[in-house]
């Protein structure tokens, strides 16, 4: 069966039970019932737009931090979407964390940092789209500069630094958690082939391509690091138990010994960045 | 009420709120590991200690929470303290130091009960855990009068 066709008529021999569209991934699942994504949305799921989509439906309750309540009404509704008018028997998803508690996240010391840096990285992110402006005029010696700068940051900090907490020491955590980790490292993938498209470009003096992937780059990766923040981080540390967590935080510090004073550098890049940027705009009103 | 007034040594009755005798288990296994768990008899460099979890709980806790023993002890090293009538706390600096820094330890979960003196133990954790070389994250529990959660989180 083609999974990204239009949803068939359902009829009760025939439907695929409950249990197998929780198996599919998201991006299969609205596809053959249009009406899940909106479901999702109610629930702040919005799966719907996300770039990827390749999580399974059961893993989406678990990760979203979901109470019990909520999970037996968004299940009952699901049934409906997908077999309306049959009654069927309501599973309890197998859960890796806690349902979320109520009030704001308060994170584990080593999720705290990843979030910490994560504020760093957006900084520098929220320049690209400046620099990409400044670019329409074509490359000069001063926003090769700055790109080359920034494009630097992102490969030092955000990738080797702050990935290599991520991808080398959290995330192998979850690897047997499903989909969702593999969409991370995906998007870290698709992430990186912008900065070298980028700089591929930079160094061609090609101002137009170095605009389209440094915004491409902005965009993927904002969206990125909410998700990091909003959910995936949530639920890492609603999983992780005490032991992990102090191993988790001291293995940061190894990495953290291992780079030694770059990452300040580097933060201090931005920064000087930051200043820079805000008199060029300065001057431009002028 | 007590001489000085404070919740903490407030008389209280909660019997009417006990669980029937239906509702009791039976016997429950203990989780504890090691001996002793006074804070002014252990030593910091115990085996025990080594790179463990390491639980400091407000004496009265471990009374109050039903489930101590299998939610919170289990797998973590103890030891026990009361910020308001133990004297020499300044020992109890020295000795959470010597966890962080000499036995390494992983992780520090301070346990204490919701009444304002038993913070006391909570601050002597934090002023540890600064003046520590080495760093290490610290959790803290608050735990009600009648044995339910108030808040648990990381510092």
């Amino acid at each position: 069966m083609a999974v990204a066709s239009p949803a068939p008529p359902v009829s009760e021999p025939t439907a695929p039970g409950l249990s197998a569209i929780l198996a599919t991934n998201v991006r299969e699942a609205i596809a053959r019932f249009p009406a899940i994504g909106k479901l999702l949305d109610e629930y702040a799921i919005h799966c719907a737009t996300c770039s990827l989509g390749t999580c399974r439906l059961q893993d989406i309750v678990d990760i979203h931090g979901l109470s019990p309540a909520q999970e037996t009404t968004l299940l009952t509704r699901l049934a409906q979407v997908v077999l309306p008018g049959v009654t069927v028997q309501i599973p309890q998803l197998p859960r890796r964390a806690a349902a979320r508690a109520a009030g704001p996240v308060r994170f584990s010391p080593p999720l705290r940092e990843l979030v910490e840096e994560h504020t760093v990285i957006k900084r520098a992110i929220a320049m690209l789209p400046v620099l990409a402006a400044s670019l329409s005029a074509g490359v000069n010696d001063v926003s090769r500069r700055q790109v080359q700068e920034l494009l630097a940051f992102v490969r030092n900090f955000a990738d080797r630094f702050h990935h290599a907490k991520e991808e080398d020491l959290l995330f192998p955590l979850f690897e047997d958690a499903g989909e969702i980790i593999t969409s991370m490292r995906a998007e870290h993938e698709v992430g990186r082939d912008h900065v070298r498209a980028a700089s591929a470009a930079l160094a061609a003096a090609d101002a137009v391509t170095v605009a389209t992937h440094l915004q491409a780059y902005a965009t993927l990766l904002m969206e990125h690091i909410r998700k990091e923040d909003e959910i995936l981080y949530p639920w890492m540390d609603r999983a992780l138990n005490d032991t992990q967590i102090g191993r988790l935080f001291a293995a940061f510090r190894e990495v953290e010994t291992r780079f030694g004073d770059g990452p300040a550098m580097e933060r201090a890049v931005v920064t000087r960045l930051e200043n820079e940027v805000g008199i060029q705009k300065q001057g431009e009103r002028q | 009420m007590s001489k000085c007034g404070c919740l903490g040594a407030q008389a209280m009755d909660f019997r009417k709120d006990a669980p029937a005798a239906g509702e009791e288990v039976g016997p429950v296994a203990s989780q504890l590991r090691q001996w002793p768990i006074q804070l002014h008899l252990i030593s910091p460099n115990a085996p025990y200690f080594q790179g463990a979890d390491v639980l400091l709980t407000a004496d009265c806790v471990a009374y109050a929470l039903g489930g101590y023993h299998g939610s919170y002890l289990k797998g973590k090293s103890i030891a026990i303290a009361c910020p308001k009538l133990d004297e020499d706390q300044t020992e109890y600096v020295e000795k959470i130091k010597a966890w962080i820094d000499e036995a390494k330890i992983n992780t520090l979960t301070v346990m204490i009960m919701q009444v304002p003196c038993c913070r006391g133990l909570l601050a002597l954790a934090q002023q540890a855990v600064s003046q520590a070389k080495r760093k290490v994250p610290l959790k803290y529990v608050i735990v009600g009068l009648q044995g339910d959660i108030l808040e648990e989180a990381w510092a």
